[in-house]
This record gives structure tokens, C-alpha cells and sequence, in this order.
């Protein structure tokens, strides 16, 4: 589709060799932790640390998948995320559209809102947010998980769908409102098909927010039988005086696959996506 | 014929109107969602806390909140006579100072080589940079010490093998913040570098095919084609760039604690504190300084890279 | 006769008032407090514990339980990470259980703010020792009870010891002659380890400042970290890193534990959890070279204790069968059982009567040190307070500020935080 200059071959070798040498760099801290998750406790604590497992032990996994609630808490991280992820999609797809190209009363105080918020430190609505929770009765329900991380992720889709969708040629949109189409139509028909990459974009970036959210969850969650995978995995290996950094690195590992997952199948669109964005 | 032409026209100018309102009632109805999640756990929240920065709230005051007492701008004015406030923002500054241009520009550079340099490979490259965002900051955290420990660690060996007797990193108030710039700019990068590739590929063919015509080097081309073209991603990068490395907080905590001597305390890291501590009312009064920081920033970037 | 006993009577009051000196001797069945329903407790309660102890309840509710048929003991094991901001955010939003292990240093602030009920005078808190009943009493009042302690001795490698010809210190002098000695002469790097700052650097300090005889408030409840007493204690700490005998730089995880293991520290402050991490981390080869010994004296021994206490809530569903479970918890035979099931050291002083606990010599040095152990104040502000401490503790090891100046720092910055109480 688009092609740019190539560099000659003996450059594009050495451009190679510079990138491999740097992604040991990139890569090594996850390597070094997909390792660490098969050492027992006390190679753990060596110093300075070890890379290849001198013993390796299955342990941490076998304590995640079977001593505690590993299905609960799976499930439960999968509804929340899931729900955040498609319920962004819908509503920062829908608001993105009308901010990009529908004419409105508002358009523009709304579009403040929106970056508005996306500025403010979030630590400072933290409590307040969970009064307000509590006073719906959405405490310990899936709702209450929900729709806070929701509130959350929300600006920065809606910001992304926008700058997105402002790219989108005009006349497509124009002559089907002369046709007579309704904008819920042109919306589904039109706009969705053609912003596939931004939402593949914000597919992923939304469910690795939701998906490794820990206070809310914390917060929100009154009994176990609520908790999500990294709350259920800090209970496990944060003690008071100690850690068990085994069953944290198994842990971080077994948490990071379904985004690693997620981001290999979508990334092709991926790049496609953010293309668009910040075109003005 | 006036009474032909009238009829024909009011209906077609009722029917415009209408779609108007019909359009805008629609786009309000589009923005239902958000603006009611906004309504309902956003909008109270906000002033709720924006109220609490001028009352001495505190964690004591938990169970009755409407009972403290209103001081005004009593907070903000201490914020700035607190000499660990203080430090903390000069921290944040020199972070982002530092930290925005290196994970911006190392980005382009990773991006630009994996969209131009290379054919093969691209995914296996492309999720080994991403690799930092989604690793663990204990695993990030236990790398970087083991590489920059003083006596055994590889970045100091590296500088004896040429002579340098390296510093201690982490320990030294003078190199514990670059320290953290740099292990913070590459954690970052992954995330920007795909937002250049995507970029990057917007930028069709035809224009640098005309540069190479007219006998533009590469430099040139990278220069008066592709900068400029990117100029609206570049946008998006670094106000999001900006808005979260403000904010930074994970890598300082778990690398130095802020320390040595509050030299790395970041203004989160001060608010989170502050928090732990229970004075709500002063660490909201902090956040919204921190508010305030960020919106001057991303006013100047929209200034700067303000689309031509 | 009579005269003699009335002696012996006064001189135990006096001892008992001496131990409980400079403290508040608050009592159970203060202000507010409401007393608990005889007989079996029913209903069914919310409990809320952090870690391995909160995976681990259950075991002893279930006893209760088959002890109190028709009641009914839900348990929440939450982690230790966040707990304060889970405590704090439930307390906001009114969505407390009935019972919650607490951190002692928080115990004063959810006091303070009302969420806690003040405990009934049916639970005497003579039984517990003194220092961690302390950490309950806030303004006189107590909420709630210890429910396990730990305190602070000094680790040491008996062999490198016999090596240098040193003896576990009797005394300050002592321990400088120690550390030293264990460096010079055994081979090790470091003598002793101390933190050299950072978080919590105040819980190494403390027991030095309380030996030298200061302390941080007093009964007023005023600031006194600006006396001769603290400034002696900061020369002290800090004559050990100009002395170069302990590492002036923050150790990384497992540093420690690999040092002392390897022979490159020959001795570290730490509690009780440090018993499991050197077995662990030595296994057999390291048995029999090493053990704990107690503080060394000044103008006495005093070391630090913290551990958890055990809280009902104000806004508890069921606060009989609340203070029940808590008072079943406090029994001697079920803190013995929790010990064996858990490891956390018993705060009722009558438990430590078990051969469990006294017929293991590490454990009896632990069960010694309690009868002589501080918590820091009961006050709302403590955390930030502390902050402050670790902060001018690290400059003057740092050698950025001296120790009288430090000492005035602390206390002009402490005054202005206040006691929040």
C-alpha cells in the first residue's frame, strides 16, 4: 500500500544486527520474568540474580491453577475486562462519530469534556467514586467493577475514535444523508466497516487497562468469590513482612497472556488504526 | 405561481430544519452513554474532590465528611511553602523534560526501522519492543538494578572496559533521575512505537517517490516529507506521552522510593502519600495543581504541533 | 506479716505502673464501650484479615462455629497490599464488616474518625503485653485487641562471633564492640546491617531512642523527639555507619538473607519472620551457626513490637458475636493453635506458658524481648509522622544534617503535623 525508500541491502543488514542487539534489551526483563516464574522461592532471592533456572519447579503454576480459586478469579477478570472493552467500543465509537462529523449544538463543550477529564489525575476521584458506588448499592456486584474502570477508559477512546473518524472522507457521509439515511444507519453502515483498525486499537488498549486494573477491583469487591486476577494474586503473594516472588512472576506471567494474545492477532490492524489518529 | 412557489418551498425548509434538529438530537443521543457514565461516576466525583481540596478533610473525617472545615485556598497556598511538594515538582519537570523527548524520538527511531528497514520479522520486532508495557514493573525492576548495580552490574562494567569508573546509579542524587528517565522512556517507547508505525504508513507513496525525483537525500526526505506529514500523530503522541509521564509513578516507587534524599519523588508518588497519610483535603489540592501543570503542557503541544 | 504483703502488693503496683510508664494504661470498657450478651454467640458475622491469615481463618472459625452452633463466620481474605486503602475507602463509603485485622500503626486514625467500637470491659487487657495492648488505646480508650505481636532481637552468626571473640552485647558499648569486632576479626564485610533510610528506617531506630531512655510523645501526648535522650540515640546510630561497619547504601531483596547465610553480614535487627527466611535460605549447613539475642542496654532493653490487632466496627450487623469471636480468638489454647498454624507469635502472655512456644530457644529469647517491647504512639497521624523520622534518620546517616539538628527538625516538623487526635 504505501512504500517508502528502502535503504540498500548492506545498510538494511547492519539495521538487523543494531535491531536484535537492541531488542535483548527491550525483551530481557520479560524473558528474565517468564524464567523467574519456574525458580523456586529461595534462587529467587539470590543476588545477584540468576537468568537460566537452576531448579526448575512447576510449584508457582501449580499453586495458581490449583490452590487458589483460579477459575473464579479467571472468569471474573474476563467478564469485567470483556465488558469494559466491548462497552468502550460502542460508546466511544458512537460519541467519536458525532464529535467528528456531526454537526451539533454542544459539539464543542462536549469535546472539552472529553479531554477534560482524560487530564484529571485519577487518585483524586478514587474515594469519592466509591462513596458514590456504594450510595447506588453496586457495591461487590459486577456493575459496580464495571462501570467505574468504564468511566475511566472512556475519554481516551473517545479521543482516539474522533481523530479517527474526522479522517474519513466527507462526501461518503453527505451523500448518504442526501439519500435520506438516518445517522444510526450511517453510523453501522458506514463509519463502523471503515474505523475496523481504530477499533482494533482501542480494543487493546481498553482491555489491557481493564484487564490489570487492581484498586477498583480491591475496592469494589466486599467478598472473594468477586475478585479478579491480579487482586486474588496480590493476596496470594504479598505478605506483610515478605513476598513470594515466585508465585508473583508466575503470576504477572500467566496474567500477561491473554493481552500478548490479544495484541499478536490484532496488531496488523493495529498499525493501520492509530494511523489516522491525531489527523486534525 | 406564487401560490406554486410557496408550498414547495416551506416544506423543503421545514424538512432541512427538522433534519438539523433530528441530526442534532441523534448526536445527542450518540453522546447518551458517555455523558451518562460521565454523569453518574465522573461528574461527582470531580467536584466532590475539587470541593475537598478547599477543606482540611482528612482520614479522621471519613464517616463525616460534610462536618470539616472550609479553608479556602488555604492548601494550595501551603502546597507551594512544602519544600518536599516542591522537590517533587521540580522532579516531575526535569523528568518530563527529559523523559517525553527520548521516548518520543527513540519511538520514531524504532518505528521508522521497523517500517522502512526491515521486510522480515516485522511482528516478531514489533511485539519484542511493545514487550516492556506489558511486563511485570517488579521483573522491569529487578532487570535494571541487577544491570545497574555499581560493582557487578553490565552498565558499569561496560564503562570500566573503556576506562570510566560508573557511578551508583540508583544511590547518587545526581544520576538516580536519568536513571530513571531512561528506564521509564523504555518502558514508554513500545506503546508511541506503534502509534508511529500506524503513522507512518498514512503517508503515501506518491509524495516521496516526487522528493526522490526532484533528488532529495534520505535526510532530506525524512525531514521535508515524513515530519511533517506525521505532524497530527506526532500531536497525539505526545500530549498522551505527556499526560501520563506527568503523572509517573510506578518507576521511581519501586526502583528508589523517591529517593536518594527525595531526588526522584515524583508528584504522584507526593499525592499517593499524602493520601496513605489521610490529608484528602491537601492531596487533592495537590492533584489539581498537577491539573493544572498538565493542561498548561497540553495547551502548549496543541500551540506547537497545531496542524497546518 | 500484713505489713510485708502490703509491700509485696504496692511493689507489684508499682512494677505494673513502671511497665505501663509514660503510657497511656488505657483500659477496656472506656468511653462508649458497651458490654457483650451472655452466652453462646449466633448470627452470622463478616471478617476481613490480610495474607496468609486471612487464607488461614477459616480453619479457626470453623471451631467457633462448632463451639456456638447458629452462628456463622464469613471470612474475606484480603491482601496486605491496598489494605489501608480498602480499610479507609469501606470506612468512607460505610461498607465496614464486623471484624477487621488491622494494622497497630492505623489503629488510631479509624478510631479516631468513629468507625471503630471501643472494647467492652468483659476482655481484660491485662493478658496481653503491654506494649502491643498500647497500640489499641487511642486517647485513653481502647478498640479492640492485639491479636499477634512480633518484636525485634538481633540476629547473629554464632560462629563468626566465637571467631572474633565477641559475645552477644550486654550493652551499647557492647555492641559496638561486637559489630566491630565481627568486622574486623571473623572475615565478615559487614558487621551489623541498620537501614540507612528510606520507609520504615524508624522501626531499626526506635528501640535505641526508647533504650536511651527518649520517646516521641509524652503522656500529654506533646513531641519529645528534641531531647539530650534522642540526640544520644542518633549519635549512636549514626557512630555505626562513620564507623563503617554496616553498609551505608539500601540493601536490594534477598540481600540480606544471602549475606548472612554466605557470612558477608554478621548480624541484622529483624523479627521473628526472619527465623523461616534464614532456614529457608541456609537450609542444615547453617544450623547450630547462628541465633537471636536481645537488645543491648542502655537505660534498658527495650525493643520494638508490632504485629496485628483485631478491630470490631461501629457500624457492625452483629457486634455481640462480633467481640465474641474476637475474644474466642484471644484465648491462650486457640493463639498456641493459630501459632502452629500460621506462625504469628501470640500477644495473650499466658500462651507463651505452651512448650510450643517456650521450649523453643529462638522463640523464648522473642517471648523475653515482649515483656520489655514499645509500639510508637497511638495517634491519628502517625504514618506522616514517621515519614518524617525515616527522612532526617537518612540525613544524618547521610551525614547532611547532625544529630541535634536533626532532632529539632523532627520535632518542629512533627508538631506541625500534630496528633490528629
Amino acid at each position: 500500500m504505501t512504500v517508502t525508500p528502502r535503504p540498500a541491502p548492506t545498510a538494511r543488514g547492519l539495521l538487523y544486527v543494531v535491531l536484535s542487539i537492541g531488542l535483548v534489551g527491550f525483551a530481557g526483563p520479560f524473558v528474565w520474568m517468564v524464567l523467574s516464574a519456574f525458580k523456586p522461592e529461595g534462587e529467587l532471592r539470590r543476588v545477584p540474580t540468576t537468568w537460566l533456572p537452576e531448579n526448575v519447579t512447576l510449584d508457582n503454576f501449580r499453586t495458581i491453577f490449583t490452590g487458589l480459586d483460579f477459575p473464579t478469579y479467571f472468569t471474573n477478570s474476563v467478564i469485567v475486562a470483556a465488558a469494559v472493552t466491548l462497552g468502550n467500543l460502542a460508546l466511544c465509537s458512537m460519541l467519536g462519530y458525532a464529535l467528528a462529523k456531526i454537526e451539533f449544538p454542544g459539539r464543542r463543550v462536549l469535546f472539552l469534556l472529553v479531554i477534560g477529564t482524560l487530564m484529571i489525575p485519577s487518585m483524586v476521584t478514587f474515594v469519592p467514586q466509591f462513596v458514590l458506588v456504594a450510595q447506588f448499592g453496586l457495591v461487590n456486584t459486577y456493575p459496580g467493577l464495571v462501570l467505574p474502570i468504564l468511566a475511566l477508559a472512556g475519554p481516551l477512546g473517545v479521543f482516539l475514535m474522533r481523530q479517527y473518524i474526522s479522517e474519513l472522507p466527507d462526501e461518503l457521509i453527505d451523500s448518504a444523508r442526501i439519500d435520506g439515511a438516518g445517522e444510526l444507519q450511517i453510523f453501522l453502515r458506514i463509519i463502523v466497516p471503515l474505523a475496523k483498525p481504530a477499533l482494533a486499537t482501542l480494543t487493546i488498549v481498553t482491555f489491557l487497562g481493564a484487564w490489570n486494573n487492581f484498586l477498583i477491583p480491591l475496592v469494589m469487591a466486599q467478598t472473594e468469590d468477586k475478585y479478579t486476577l491480579p487482586v486474588a494474586l496480590a493476596l496470594y503473594s504479598v505478605g506483610q513482612n515478605s513476598t513470594k516472588f515466585g508465585l508473583l512472576m508466575a503470576g504477572a506471567v500467566v496474567v500477561v497472556l491473554p493481552v500478548l494474545l490479544i495484541f499478536v492477532v490484532l496488531q496488523r490492524y493495529f498499525v493501520q488504526g492509530i494511523a489516522m489518529t491525531g489527523f486534525k | 405561481m406564487v401560490a406554486d412557489a410557496i408550498p414547495v418551498r416551506r416544506p423543503v425548509a421545514r424538512r432541512v430544519l427538522s433534519l438539523r434538529a433530528r441530526r442534532g438530537l441523534v448526536a445527542w443521543g450518540f453522546a447518551l452513554p458517555f455523558v451518562a457514565l460521565f454523569a453518574a461516576f465522573m461528574a461527582g466525583p470531580v467536584v466532590a474532590s475539587l470541593a475537598m481540596s478547599f477543606t482540611d478533610l482528612r482520614g479522621t473525617d471519613l464517616r463525616n465528611p460534610l462536618g470539616v472545615n472550609f479553608v479556602g485556598l488555604d492548601n494550595y497556598v501551603r502546597l507551594f511553602g512544602d519544600e518536599v511538594f516542591v522537590q517533587s515538582l521540580m522532579n516531575t519537570a526535569v523528568f518530563v523534560l527529559g523523559s517525553v523527548p527520548l521516548t518520543i524520538v527513540s519511538a520514531l527511531a524504532v518505528a521508522l526501522a521497523l517500517n522502512r528497514g526491515i521486510t522480515r520479522l516485522r511482528t516478531f520486532f514489533r511485539v519484542g519492543y511493545y514487550l516492556p508495557v506489558v511486563t511485570s514493573i517488579v521483573a522491569v525492576a529487578v532487570v535494571w538494578r541487577f544491570l545497574l548495580q555499581p560493582d557487578t552490574g553490565v552498565v558499569n562494567s561496560l564503562l570500566r572496559t573503556v576506562g570510566i569508573a560508573g557511578p551508583h546509579w540508583l544511590d547518587d542524587p545526581l544520576f538516580a533521575m536519568p536513571s530513571i528517565i531512561i528506564m521509564t522512556a523504555w518502558r514508554g517507547m513500545g506503546f508511541m512505537m506503534v502509534v508511529f508505525l500506524a503513522g507512518l504508513q498514512a503517508i503515501p507513496r506518491d509524495v516521496y517517490e516526487a522528493a526522490e525525483i526532484d533528488g532529495a537525500s534520505r535526510w532530506a526526505q525524512f525531514r521535508f516529507v515524513t515530519l511533517p506529514m506525521l505532524r497530527p500523530t506526532m500531536l497525539f503522541a505526545v500530549v498522551i506521552t505527556s499526560i501520563g509521564q506527568l503523572q509517573f509513578i510506578e518507576e521511581p516507587f519501586v526502583m528508589t522510593r523517591g529517593g536518594p534524599l527525595n531526588k526522584t519523588l515524583s508528584v504522584s508518588m507526593d499525592v499517593y502519600s499524602q493520601f496513605g497519610f489521610g490529608n484528602y483535603g491537601y492531596a487533592s489540592a495537590m492533584s489539581y495543581v498537577l491539573f493544572v501543570v498538565i493542561v498548561a503542557l497540553t495547551v502548549v503541544w496543541f500551540r506547537l504541533l497545531r496542524p497546518r | 506479716m500484713v505489713s510485708g504483703r502490703w509491700r509485696a502488693v504496692v511493689g507489684a503496683l508499682t512494677i505494673f505502673a513502671a511497665v505501663g510508664c509514660g503510657r497511656d494504661a488505657g483500659t477496656s470498657g472506656g468511653e462508649g464501650a458497651k458490654p457483650v450478651g451472655e452466652g453462646a454467640a449466633t448470627g452470622e458475622i463478616t471478617v476481613w484479615a490480610m495474607g496468609t491469615e486471612g487464607e488461614k481463618l477459616g480453619g479457626l472459625a470453623q471451631d467457633f462455629e462448632a463451639a456456638n452452633p447458629g452462628a456463622k463466620v464469613n471470612i474475606t481474605a484480603i491482601p496486605w497490599d491496598a489494605a489501608h486503602d480498602k480499610i479507609s475507602t469501606a470506612i468512607a463509603g460505610r461498607q465496614t464488616p464486623d471484624v477487621s485485622l488491622v494494622g497497630t500503626t492505623y489503629m488510631a486514625e479509624f478510631a479516631k474518625s468513629g468507625a471503630l467500637d471501643p472494647t467492652p470491659s468483659v476482655i481484660d487487657g491485662k493478658q496481653f503485653y503491654t506494649g502491643a495492648w498500647d497500640t489499641t488505646v487511642v486517647n485513653g480508650t481502647s478498640y479492640g485487641v492485639p491479636w499477634y505481636v512480633e518484636t525485634r532481637l538481633l540476629y547473629y552468626r554464632t560462629d563468626l562471633a566465637d571467631k572474633a571473640g565477641v559475645q552477644p552485647p550486654g550493652n551499647w558499648a557492647d555492641l559496638t564492640d561486637f559489630a566491630k569486632g565481627m568486622k574486623d576479626k571473623s572475615g565478615a564485610k559487614w558487621g551489623l546491617n541498620l537501614q540507612a533510610g528510606g520507609k520504615g528506617t524508624w522501626q531499626t531506630f526506635m528501640p535505641f531512642a526508647w533504650q536511651a531512655g527518649a520517646s516521641i510523645t509524652d503522656d500529654a501526648k506533646k513531641f519529645t523527639l528534641d531531647s539530650p535522650e534522642m540526640v544520644k540515640a542518633l549519635q549512636y546510630y549514626k557512630s555505626f555507619f562513620d564507623a563503617q561497619v554496616t553498609p551505608s547504601s539500601l540493601l536490594r531483596p534477598g540481600e540480606l538473607e544471602q549475606g548472612f547465610v554466605d557470612g558477608s553480614f554478621g548480624a541484622f535487627f529483624s523479627g521473628p519472620w526472619h527465623i523461616g527466611l534464614i532456614k529457608e535460605q541456609g537450609g542444615a549447613a547453617l544450623d547450630g551457626k547462628w541465633s537471636v539475642a536481645r537488645m543491648p542496654k542502655e537505660a534498658n532493653r527495650t525493643s520494638f513490637v508490632g504485629g496485628g490487632d483485631l478491630a470490631v466496627f461501629k457500624d457492625a450487623k452483629n457486634r455481640d458475636t462480633a467481640w465474641k469471636f474476637v475474644q474466642y480468638l484471644s484465648k491462650p489454647e486457640v493463639q498456641v493453635k493459630w501459632y502452629g498454624m500460621v506462625g504469628d507469635l501470640p500477644s495473650v502472655k499466658n500462651a507463651w506458658q505452651d512448650t510450643k512456644l517456650s521450649g523453643d530457644p529462638l522463640l523464648k529469647t522473642f517471648g523475653e524481648q515482649l515483656d520489655d517491647a514499645k509500639s510508637p504512639p497511638a495517634i491519628a497521624t502517625w504514618e506522616q509522622v514517621a515519614t518524617v523520622i525515616d527522612t532526617h534518620l537518612e540525613q544524618v546517616v547521610k551525614g547532611v544534617a547532625t544529630p541535634a539538628d536533626a532532632a529539632k527538625a523532627m520535632q518542629s516538623e512533627a508538631t506541625s503535623i500534630g496528633t490528629g487526635l
